[in-house]
């Protein structure tokens, strides 16, 4: 019968679970990442986003840049939640990527943001830190080897230099296109965005980029396209006043 | 191979209404994540049907009732009817708040015949409900048609032993409860259960999988799964004192949590899920309660839970009949039908995902924590400004679990243009801040008057200079006015708008707009 074929297997899995625990080294949840969007790959060391890593964004344009960020992970599954940021553009997470069916967003009443984030850290895999909400570097501490522990994400916007943050992104340069004076519409823009951080993305990184592109989701250029002419992904024709 | 076992399924129809102690003659709607879930007859009667969203609902039917589900409550009401069936046979199994089923082997011979133990639980059942609703009472092989003989019934109805799949044969095949599964076999031409029971049990296999052969077992008038010749291991079972006894529900349901998440992770830490769990208390004068609960799934840690919580409060605050002699001393859960877990990842059919469960307990939990609308989830409305397109509801009020699987189709159908799109919207991309409160500011020209639009729409002069909180910047680019009239026909709700993307010489960007002569920025581009 299929049925005692099923419960062979289930026992099987059973005893390769316990030898997988066995076996398993400590260091696993530094080694798993999430999938992040193509055009951010090449900031992160890992290619990917660390689980269990704590990430900081900074710079105009650095709600842009969490909501790029937490689009990977939410593409492909994961629940994102954000904290203390009531005015989040959710039209923009939608169109950067983030899945909003996926998606919390939680208002700590002016109670211990920290002890909120702890209680979502494990529950989903992105958390998103406003930039008013402050965390002490105390919780700072516990927060990490919670995470660590459990896979989850921290991205802070606007907390760059604050102690526990892994990797640090800063958009250091950053123009518009599509706006004329008294024309056009605001149609892309392009960042260079570098890195800071400790561990493995001590080396500094870069990255060029439509953020957000013209669809809203961010677009890699090529490494010095800055200030170059930027390739024309949407033919979109611009408004002119012509009399 | 025993074929499935006889059973009585005893179903009161609107339970969820009837749990509230309204009359059935009222129209009164009870929704749950704003879908409808029951009806009285008399909101069926005006069009009001289960699946409806509360505002369709409310306009089909304008003076009706709506009140939240409470499954709690549910529970406990539907207490005093289980225990009013006690002493027909020990062991009453509770499918859902409203429906319970019993196993007809002993009390059948005890009580002489089918028919007298029918008539029997619909008097005991009577007796409790008192005329609130009506009894449905059915009896055939195995649960599943016996719950669609009590839904067939008027007010009995018995299917002869060995007669289930001729009953079953003429169904349709949405009785199975599985809507993707039945949408792809009426697309194939099955539009009955014995068409789809007529199959060979080995191709339904391969082609549909395990959920699949579930389905075609029960259609054909078996048990959903093959019964298990491995005893079940004693030690399954897990316990906890409670000392002193607890007579509060708050108390023993902190216990139950606990130890539901404990039987939850030693079920998955071997593989198995538990689909039928008895619970059992003890109170502090050694007497013993126990219930059965049915989940047609495997029940969750969250799930399990729940029903303890439910039926710990059903015994605590029951009736004087039903209340147990003193404090809570024990509780016990035995999973009492357990079957090889197939783990909980999305599904053929989508559904249902591990993720979608923890992170719907943690937004229960915060809520809990911090008030109910403290935790919001985005939703798609209509609108022309940023903070109208989207807008955030109270996570209490929508389903979290298998959220993402349902509405992602809604969102696809969105994407392809089968939604229309709002004329005078702002194409993307979007602002990446909404601030729920704009911010007043200064919007001059070169000559330090107030930009301003005519009743044109046209402005009065190139902004060269936006001032917020005292501060000048410099505007680099700029484009609009364009012009909203929204709502004219509404004397209260009327707003004129005009709207400007303005780029300041520190690289930010913004939607400003004009309302009633003042410039406010409503929107960033962060």
């Amino acid at each position: 019968m299929f049925d005692t074929r099923e419960m062979a297997a289930a026992e099987r899995v059973t005893d390769l679970r316990l030898v997988a625990d066995k076996v398993a080294p400590l260091a696993l949840a530094r080694e798993r990442t999430m999938p992040l969007l193509p055009a951010l790959t090449s900031l992160f060391p890992e290619g990917g986003l660390r689980r269990g890593s704590m990430v900081a964004v900074g710079g105009v344009g650095a709600t842009s840049l969490a909501l790029a960020v937490a689009a990977g992970p939410s593409a492909s599954g994961s629940w994102t939640a954000v904290v203390g940021d009531p005015g989040l553009g959710l039209a923009a997470a939608a169109e950067s990527g983030v899945v909003l069916e996926r998606m919390l967003v939680i208002d700590p009443r002016g109670q211990d943001a920290a002890g909120v984030v702890a209680a979502l850290v494990g529950a989903v895999d992105v958390v998103v830190v406003g930039p008013g909400v402050r965390i002490r570097p105390a919780d700072v501490r516990r927060l990490s080897s919670r995470m660590r522990e459990r896979g989850s994400v921290l991205i802070r916007i606007g907390s760059l230099d604050e102690p526990g943050v892994d990797i640090g992104l800063r958009i250091v340069e950053s123009e518009w296109t599509g706006l004329g004076v008294g024309h056009g519409l605001l149609r892309a823009r392009r960042v260079r965005i570098e890195t800071q951080g400790r561990g493995s993305a001590a080396q500094p990184r870069g990255a060029a980029m439509l953020l957000p592109g013209p669809q809203g989701a961010p677009i890699a250029l090529g490494e010095h396209a800055l200030g170059e002419h930027a390739p024309e992904t949407e033919a979109r024709p611009e408004l002119r006043v012509l009399a | 191979m025993t074929g499935p076992v006889r059973t009585l399924v005893a179903w009161c129809p609107d339970w969820p209404v009837v749990a509230f102690g309204r009359g059935l003659d009222e129209p009164v709607a009870v929704v749950h994540a704003n879908r409808v879930i029951a009806a009285s007859p008399a909101a069926r009667q005006q069009g009001v049907a289960r699946g409806l969203r509360r505002r369709v609902a409310q306009s089909r039917c304008a003076e009706l009732d709506v009140i939240e589900r409470d499954e709690a409550r549910e529970a406990r009401t539907f207490e005093p009817v289980l225990a009013a069936l006690d002493d027909i046979t020990p062991r009453v199994e509770v499918t859902r708040p409203g429906t319970c089923a019993l196993v007809m082997r002993g009390p059948s011979r005890y009580f002489g015949g089918d028919e007298a133990v029918a008539a029997l639980v619909r008097d005991r059942m009577g007796d409790v409900l008192d005329g609130r609703t009506e009894i449905r009472v059915g009896i055939a092989d195995g649960p599943f048609a016996a719950g669609l003989a009590a839904r067939a019934a008027h007010p009995t109805r018995i299917v002869e032993a060995g007669a289930t799949p001729t009953f079953l044969a003429p169904m349709s095949i949405s009785v199975l409860e599985r809507p993707e599964l039945s949408d792809v076999l009426v697309r194939l031409g099955l539009r009955s259960l014995g068409a789809f029971a007529a199959l060979p049990p080995a191709d339904v296999l391969a082609r549909f999988g395990d959920e699949g052969r579930g389905a075609h077992r029960l259609a054909s008038g078996l048990d959903e799964r093959p019964p298990d010749a491995r005893l079940t291991p004693p030690d399954w079972s897990i316990s906890t004192e409670i000392d002193p006894p607890a007579d509060r529900v708050d108390r023993v349901a902190f216990v139950a949590r606990t130890l539901a998440d404990d039987l939850h992770q030693r079920l998955e830490h071997d593989g198995i899920s538990c689909v039928r769990i008895a619970i059992e208390a003890e109170t502090e004068f050694g007497e013993t309660l126990l219930r059965l609960w049915r989940h047609e799934g495997a029940l969750s840690a969250g799930a399990i839970a729940d029903r303890v919580r439910w039926q710990l409060d059903g015994w605590l605050n029951g009736s004087a009949v039903t209340r147990p002699s003193g404090g809570i001393s024990r509780v016990t859960l035995l999973p009492d039908e357990i079957v090889p877990a197939k783990g909980r990842q999305l599904g053929f059919w989508g559904g249902e995902t591990e993720v979608d469960e923890r992170a719907a307990r943690v937004a229960a939990r915060l809520q809990g924590q911090l008030g109910s609308d403290a935790v919001m989830v985005p939703e798609r409305r209509g609108g022309r400004h940023p903070d109208e397109q989207l807008v955030l509801v109270p996570a209490a009020t929508v389903e979290l679990r298998g959220r993402s699987a349902g509405d992602q189709t809604e969102h696809a159908r969105e994407v392809d243009g089968e939604v229309p799109p709002w004329p005078g919207q702002l194409p993307a991309p979007s602002p990446s801040r909404v601030p729920a409160k704009p911010h007043a500011v200064e919007l001059i020209d070169a000559d330090g008057a107030m930009v301003t639009v005519t009743g044109r729409g046209m402005a009065s002069a190139s902004p060269v200079s936006l001032g917020i909180r005292g501060r000048w910047l410099a505007i680099v680019g700029w484009a609009g006015p364009w012009p909203v009239d929204e709502r004219w026909w509404d004397v209260d709700d009327h707003r004129r708008r005009v709207r400007f993307q303005i780029l300041t010489d520190d690289g930010q960007a913004r939607l400003v707009t004009l309302e009633q002569s003042q410039w406010w920025v409503t929107a960033l581009w962060d």
